[in-house]
């Protein structure tokens, strides 16, 4: 899938992937990959600036930790990333639900 | 080329094209050699070796000067963010060294102009120190704190406030130095020296902060430096401290 139709949706996907709990840049990498089967596969450099952005906006909150010998910062969501992500999935199943009606095929045939 | 060499060579491509001082830009660096790491630990058990397995994560972390790009706001943002801190901290000691030294100076006898009241030691030296924390308070409330938030996808313009109010404090310190030197050439017995000399002192450093912030803030906001500018041996980014 391509990486411009992926960046609108972006930030809703990151919150999601935080959902479950905290999480390390790259195991949030592996989750959309996994989340997705494969599907999502944007540049990885891209996933690290937006977690800074969404921290800035108050949605995440990062923390350095160390795992397995490496320094790793961890993200968890917090109250306000919640709230986002439950409006990001009303919106998305509404957008979602309209553009099935219109895409998918028709059971019966147009009047005149 | 090692596998560390591969890895490197990347980030300082990124880290050439970063603005910024202080923690932030090291931190956001860190996070990427991080990331970069697990990347090929992940291609390495897959079989790659190492060097190979460095350079298909680098394949896959993108074009270095977008990923510079994406990060850039975060940094100018901050830029913005540690200027207004800065200033909105000296702020109230500033005003209360200036109220301290025109109450201890001698204001004189009551002037019958306007002119001549305004030009007395306490009442300008107080008037201007009160006015540079009003005005440094509203520079810290654009540049940090709600607004940063409501523009968090606007750094550029959090810059560019926090750059325009450090010129304008800079501009009033200035104002307050000339001020006092028509003083100490009209009068200078009415001013206590030591407390006027304190706050003098205070507002040239002050003043020096406002004007390097000033221009951090606005070469931050102004965009990467062209590639071509970029010098053959890039930086290389500082190795992550242990925590």
């Amino acid at each position: 899938m391509k990486a411009e139709v992926l960046k609108g949706h972006l930030d809703g996907m990151l919150l999601a992937c935080l959902e479950a709990g905290p999480r390390h840049g790259y195991a949030i990498i592996e989750a959309l990959r996994a989340g997705s089967s494969g599907q999502f596969d944007l540049p990885t450099g891209t996933v690290y600036p937006a977690l800074r952005r969404l921290e800035r906006a108050g949605l995440v909150k990062g923390t350095w930790g160390e795992s397995g010998g490496r320094r790793r910062r961890v993200y968890r969501l917090t109250p306000a990333g919640r709230r986002a992500l439950d409006a990001e999935r009303g919106s998305w199943r509404a957008f979602s639900v309209a553009v099935s009606g219109l895409l998918e095929p028709r059971s019966h045939p147009a009047t005149t | 080329m090692s596998r560390d060499q591969v890895i490197d060579g990347y980030l300082s491509q990124i880290a050439a094209r970063l603005p910024g001082r202080g923690r932030t830009r090291p931190d956001i660096l860190c996070e990427l050699r991080s990331g970069l790491l697990d990347a090929t630990d992940d291609h390495q058990g897959a079989g790659l070796p190492p060097t190979a397995a460095a350079r298909a994560a680098v394949a896959e972390f993108g074009d270095p000067g977008q990923v510079a790009a994406d990060v850039r706001p975060e940094l100018v943002a901050t830029q913005a963010r540690r200027l207004a801190l800065r200033l909105s901290a000296t702020a109230i000691p500033l005003a209360a060294l200036w109220i301290y030294a025109a109450q201890a100076s001698d204001a004189g006898p009551p002037r019958a102009s306007l002119w001549g009241w305004l030009a007395a030691p306490p009442v300008p030296l107080a008037a201007a120190s009160a006015l540079i924390a009003a005005l440094t308070a509203i520079v810290a409330t654009i540049a940090i704190g709600p607004s940063i938030r409501r523009f968090h996808d606007r750094p550029r313009l959090a810059a560019t406030a926090a750059a325009l109010g450090a010129t304008s404090v800079a501009a009033i310190d200035l104002g307050i130095i000339i001020l006092l030197g028509l003083q100490l050439i009209a009068g200078p017995d009415r001013l206590s020296p030591v407390p006027v000399s304190a706050a003098a002192i205070a507002s040239l450093a002050r003043l020096a902060i406002a004007r390097r912030g000033a221009r951090h803030c606005l070469a931050a906001r102004a965009g990467p430096p062209d590639p071509r500018s970029l010098p053959d041996g890039a930086p290389k980014p500082a190795r992550c401290k242990s925590p």
